[in-house]
This record gives structure tokens, sequence and C-alpha cells, in this order.
């Protein structure tokens, strides 16, 4: 390589990082002197695989716009995009697709609205298109496999347990077997969640399906405190070599867990652009005590403020977290882990409910938790440690948090 | 062996700033004056390059070159997509095309500008960039329109929206307009230096064809309220004829004549054709002043519910700045009236720069050049 191109490219790479580290401390504009000055890189090669069959279905969604089948295939490659790379604006470009549909949507079409509207936590919505798909075609089994995990959210599992039975009824082994793997695990039978998770497995044939069940695995493990056997199912899912970002976030936090922030800083390095993985990344930085915590720290801040201004609250659970145990601030955090609690109920989100509650020193505001705890019968030994403090808390309110 | 190693590093910066992944956004910032827009436009190069494909050899990279090449089609895009009304259309033009950064990434920043049908009213806004592609894009919105701000977020269903004209009291008003008039004086070169030149030989007398200093200080003031007060007269007729559009001159002759006015002052004091009645030519040229500070009003607007006032209050903030200027220079020029530095070194060289600065405003004003780049 000459020294040349070296140089060029140093300086190229420089300016980047000068016109980056400069926008965080204060933007302004300005006018480039050299055309070929970079000012922004595209998620995509043109000649990448992913855009290459992006960029085919959007030329055939053009020419034949209402074509449902096509717009049906190009919504569903950007929500996998969406959900590979954890970009919010495939999701935007996803629903662009099917609206000129609206209201005459095929099942295709309302199964995928429907997916779009529970990743920006539209429940209600959702499960109004998924209702309107099943009413069309009562053996969608998607359409029920996606209702089930809806009814898991929001804590519903009488509802989720129906439709792990319609799956049933459809003969769809491994959807119903994640469906009632959850079920159990989320209402305290973390053992026979295990067994039928592990017996789903056995039936899995495709990637995405294996690696969501070992994932779970991986979870339902760890709240036996099984770590030995949480870790095997983890490392058997990263072994895929597939782009998760839960399957990252759950790793991550199960090293966060377990003391171990070196390997985590390893795992998310170039993960940066995903909140809640930037989220994990800091928390590990911090531990660290790692010069980079304090500008990642201030990303995030950023983030949730640019959030805020386009009246997003799909972040309050990573923001309650961030509040929480990055700024240490129990005040602003306790609101927004309780307004995420409205909207989710996962064994993570009650955690953080928790969490908030005993550092902001407020016995009260634990109170939803301790109910699901009580009727779920969830066996997770530290969350039921964490609940138990919270119980211990002086009851006396309004008292001032000591420094 | 320092390169490798400093690559390394900056690769390490550079991953520390990855951009976040986060749906789109637009920042849209409107100043809507009696008639006059302005705005500014924040829309995001990857956005830009969805809608309109900015990466043409497809290397994942967008230039400067590639964004400046498409900016007609930017303009047309982007300016189709957004419609501002004001008793009747405001048509817009991109006047200008930069880029920055927010916290997803580059944009492109749109400078924006155009007259409104009438500067009185409600204020119209239909806004649907992008909408067709991201149903999830939102336009953040902040709009100033005579003065009071609104904010707002843009979506799909936002359809067209109106906002109230400001009722701002009529003393708010006022004092906006003198903070203008005073900000307008400051930064306005060739209205300081003209000022300047007439000043600077108030604390001089000329006796037999050398300059020295006035003997008191009761003289340099009178000579000084003489010009001030005159150029004051005089700016504030033209000033006032040409806001309230009784009279108007193309901007080129005003501006031209400006510089003229400020050539022929500094050439006075080195070559002194009028000694005694300064205060003729500081109201002659006064008067073609007033011109300019009229053509700085209008890009401003004026609000018709308020007129007299907020010309009036323009106008004080100029003398407030016009005495401001003054009392800065007067002491200390009748301290040093008797020393060479001010005789020479301020009065004849401060005289022959302000001479050349002056001419060269005049040949690029006149004969539309451009001399001294910025």
């Amino acid at each position: 390589m000459n020294s040349r191109y070296l140089q060029r490219s140093f300086c190229a790479g420089l300016a980047l990082c000068g016109s980056l580290l400069g926008s965080l401390a204060q933007s302004a504009p300005r006018t480039p002197v050299d055309d070929a000055a970079v000012i922004e890189k595209l998620p995509f090669r043109a000649g990448d695989s992913r855009a290459r069959e992006l960029n085919a279905l959007r030329a055939s969604n053009r020419k034949a716009p209402s074509d449902a089948a096509i717009a049906a295939a190009l919504a569903q490659a950007y929500f996998d995009t969406a959900q590979a790379r954890g970009d919010p604006r495939y999701i935007g470009y996803a629903d662009a697709v099917l609206s000129p549909f609206d209201p005459q949507m095929s099942v295709d079409l309302l199964v995928i609205r429907g997916m779009l509207r529970q990743y920006r936590h539209d429940f209600d919505g959702a499960l109004g298109d998924f209702a309107a798909a099943l009413a069309q075609d009562p053996e969608r089994a998607g359409a029920h496999a996606w209702r089930g995990a809806i009814y898991l959210v929001v804590a519903q599992y009488d509802k989720a347990r129906t439709e792990c039975a319609a799956l049933r009824d459809l003969q769809r082994l491994v959807l119903q077997g994640g469906c009632t793997g959850l079920v159990q695990a989320y209402t305290g039978q973390l053992n026979s969640a295990y067994a039928t998770l592990q017996k789903t497995l056995a039936l899995a044939r495709h990637d995405d399906q294996r690696l969501w069940l070992l994932t779970r695995l991986g979870e339902v493990s760890a709240w036996l405190g099984q770590n030995a056997r949480a870790e095997r199912h983890y490392r058997d899912a990263l072994a895929l070599g597939r782009d998760d970002g839960y399957l990252l976030a759950a790793w991550a936090d199960f090293l966060l867990d377990h003391n171990r922030p070196a390997e985590v800083i390893k795992l998310l390095a170039g993960w940066e652009a995903s909140d809640p993985l930037l989220l994990r990344l800091a928390e590990a930085e911090t531990q660290l005590q790692m010069p980079a915590a304090k500008a990642h720290v201030q990303a995030l801040d950023d983030r949730f403020a640019a959030a805020k201004l386009r009246g997003d609250t799909t972040h309050r659970a990573e923001e309650a977290r961030f509040q929480l145990r990055l700024r240490k601030n129990a005040i602003l955090a306790l609101p927004l882990a309780a307004a995420n609690y409205q909207i989710q109920k996962e064994p993570r989100d009650l955690r953080m409910l928790l969490e908030a509650a005993l550092a902001a020193r407020d016995p009260d505001a634990a109170k939803p938790a301790h109910d699901w705890l009580q009727s779920t019968g969830f066996e997770d030994a530290p969350m039921r440690a964490l609940a138990a403090q919270t119980l211990q808390l002086p009851v006396v309110k309004k008292q001032v948090m000591s420094p | 062996m320092m390169r490798p190693f400093a690559m390394g590093l900056v690769l390490l910066v550079c991953q520390m700033t990855a951009w976040a992944h986060k749906a789109s956004d637009s920042y849209l910032v409107v100043d809507v004056n009696g008639k006059a827009v302005t705005a500014q436009w924040d829309i995001a190069l990857r956005d830009i390059d969805f809608a309109l494909g900015l990466d043409r050899d497809g290397n994942a990279e967008i230039t400067w070159g590639e964004l400046r090449s498409r900016q007609s089609d930017l303009a047309a895009w982007a300016l189709s997509r957004l419609a501002l009304t004001r008793n009747g259309s405001c048509p817009l033009q991109v006047t200008g095309l930069q880029v920055d950064e927010h916290t997803d990434g580059g944009y492109a920043v749109l400078h924006l500008s155009g007259v409104c049908a009438d500067a009185t009213g409600a204020l119209g806004l239909q806004y649907r960039l992008l909408f067709d592609l991201d149903s999830l894009h939102r336009g953040l919105l902040r709009l100033t329109l005579d003065g009071a701000t609104h904010t707002t977020v843009l979506s799909p269903t936002s359809g067209g929206l109106q906002f109230g004209a400001a009722r701002a009291s009529r003393w708010e008003q006022f004092s906006q307009y003198l903070v203008e008039g005073v900000w307008h004086i400051w930064i306005g070169f060739d209205h300081i230096l003209f000022l300047l030149s007439l000043l600077l030989p108030a604390v001089l007398v000329l006796h037999m064809r050398h300059w020295q200093g006035v003997t008191s200080f009761g003289v340099a003031v009178r000579e000084v309220l003489w010009v001030v007060t005159s150029f004051t007269a005089a700016h504030s007729i033209t000033l006032s004829l040409a806001a309230l559009g009784l009279v108007s001159l193309p901007t080129s002759l005003v501006e031209s004549a400006i510089a003229l006015s400020v050539v022929l002052a500094a050439a006075n004091n080195l070559w002194p054709v009028v000694e005694r009645r300064r205060w003729l030519v500081a109201f002659g040229f006064g008067l073609i002043h007033g011109f300019g500070f009229a053509s700085v009003l209008a890009e401003l607007g004026l609000p018709a519910n308020a007129l007299v006032l907020s010309l009036l209050g323009f106008n004080l903030g100029v003398e407030v700045g016009q005495v401001a200027i003054v009392a800065g220079f007067l002491p200390v020029a009748f301290l040093l009236r008797n020393t060479r530095f001010y005789l020479r070194g301020v009065f004849v060289l401060g005289s022959w720069l302000t001479m050349l600065v002056a001419l060269t405003w005049f040949i690029e004003r006149a004969f539309d050049l451009k001399l001294v780049s910025p």
C-alpha cells in the first residue's frame, strides 16, 4: 500500500471523526470544501445481497403498486431488516408500503401490519390486525403466534394459552412449543418450561427458530440459577452466526448480572447504533471505569432527548434503566419504569420497576410488581429477593433520599 | 511506525461515536416576519438517498459532490412537499445548501426564503415530506411567527395546520425593533465608516493648510452634534419614506452610492474641499444611507398592526447605536488630537484605508464584481 494512500485515508478518517466529535459538542451547518468529502455512510452497499433483494422488491412494488403479494414481500423484507439491525427506519418504510391498501387488506398484509404495530408497542392495534386476519383465515398460524407473544408481554396468560392451543390444533408444533414454554416460564413453572422448550428445539429445523428457542432456553436456565447451562445455550445461539438484537441484549444482560463486563465490551463492539445494545455497552464500560463510558452515556442522553422531541415513548424501558444505572437518578427512573410497566409486563420490565422502587425508597411503587409475583408465582430467585427488599422499605413516604 | 498506531486510534474514536438507529425526523425552523419567510430545513441524507438515490457509485458513502450535483432535484422534491400560506401562498425557494450532523447521522441543510401574499393573518403550513415512503417520518417544526414561537411534531395525520398570528405587546414590538436598529448600525460597516470619516476631523481644525487640534472640548462636541444630528435627520426621512413604500430605489444603486459616500467623506479629509459645512455633507449622504437602512428593515418585515411604532423603534435603535459609537470615539479622539499618532496615524492613515476599502466596495457594488473573496 503506498504511503500517500495511507495518508489520505488517515486524513479522511480523521476528518470524519472530527466531524462526528464536533457534532457531539456543537453542531452547526457547514459547507464542505472538498467534493470527495464523505458526509454520510449508508447501511448497505448497492451490491450487498440484502440491498439487492430490497431494491429488486422495491422496483417491482413501484411497477405494480396494487399487487398485494409484492407489497407483502417487500414489507416483510423491511421488517426483517429492522429486526436484524435494530433500525426503526425500516418499520416506517414497511408501513408506507402497506398503507395504500388500507382498508382492503389481505391476510398477509394484515399480519405484517400487526407485526409493525407491535414493534411500536401499539399492542391493541396489533391485536386488532391479527383478529382481522384470523377472521379471513382462521388457520393463519403466524397470527396466532404473534397474538400469543403480545398476550405474554401484557401478562394476559389465559389468552396466551388459548393461542398456544390454537397452534397445537393447527399442528404447528414448534410455534406451539415456544408459546407454551414461555407461558409456563412466566407463570411459575420454570422446570416444565425448560423441558417444553428443550423438546421443541429438537423439532425446530430453521435457524431463526433455533436461535429464538436457544435464547429463551438461556433465559429460563438463568432464572433457574443454572448458569453454566444458560451460557451453553447462549453460545449455541451465537454460533448460528445471525444478527439478532434480542439475543445480544439477553446474553449481555447475563454477562452483566454475573460481573463479566469485559466480555460485554467485546460482544457489543460495533453495535453502538442500537439503543438497547449501547445501553448495555455503556453499563459494562461504566463498571470497568473506561473512558469511553462518558461519551456513550452522553450519546444515550442525546438519543433519548431526540426520541422525546418526536413524541416517541417506546424507549421508556431503556430510559428507566439508563436513569437508574448510569445516571443514578432513581427519582427520574421510577416514573419511567412505572409507565413502561403499564404497557409491558415481562420479567425484565418487572425487575426494572423493583430496582427503581428500591432505589427511590418507594414501596408503594413496587406494589404492581408484588401483585404480579404473587399471582404468577414467577420463580426467579434474585427477583424474589429484590421484591422482598422493597417490602422492607419504611412505609413512611415522602422521605428525602439519602445522598 | 506511528501511522498504523494512529490509524487504529482513529478507528477506535470513530466507533465511539457511531450513529444511532432512529426513526426518521427532519428539523424545520421557519421564521415568518410580516411577508418575509426564512427557513432552515435539515433533512437526513439517508432519507434523501432513499427518496432520490444519492449514492451514485453504490459504495455506501455519500459525498458532498454527490449531494451537490443533485441540489436542484433535492430542492424540487423538498419544496413540493412543503406549503406555506398567509392569506395566499408564500412561494419558497432554496437559497443555499450545507450539511450538518444530528444523533443519527449526516443531514443536508436547506436554506429557504420566500415572500408571503400578506403580512398579517394566520400562517398555514402543510408538510408532506417522506410520508409516502416512510409513515414513521416526523417533521419537527419550530415556527417563529412575528416574534412568537410555536413548536410541533408534523405527522401524516397533521394535515394542514394553522398558526394564529401572535398578539405581541406594543412595547415588545417596539423594543424588538429598537434592538434590531442598534444591531444593524453596529454590523453595518459602511455606515460606521462614513460616520467616522466625518467625525475624525471634528477634533481638528485646518490652520494654514495644516490640521491641528481644536482648543476646547465644546468646539468638538458642537461639531459632532451638528454632523450626527443632520445625518440622523436625513436618514430618518428616507428610511421612513422607503419603509412606508412611498419612495423606492434599486438596491444596487443605493449600495453603490453608500460606498461612494464613504469614499468621498474620507477623501475630503485628505484633500479638504468641504471644511466648515460638514453637516451639509452628512445630511446629503444621510439621505442615501436611509435607503440602506430601509432595505434591512424590509428583510426584517414591519408588522402591519404596529407599523409606525416599529419604524420609530428601529430609527431610535439606529440613533442609540450611533450615539454609543460617538460617545466611545469623541473623548479618546479629543485627548489624542494633538499627538502625531492621531494626526498622522489615525487621521491620515485611517482616512486612506477607509477610502481604499470603500473604493473596493464601490467597484464591487457598482460593477457587480467580487474583488475580495470573503
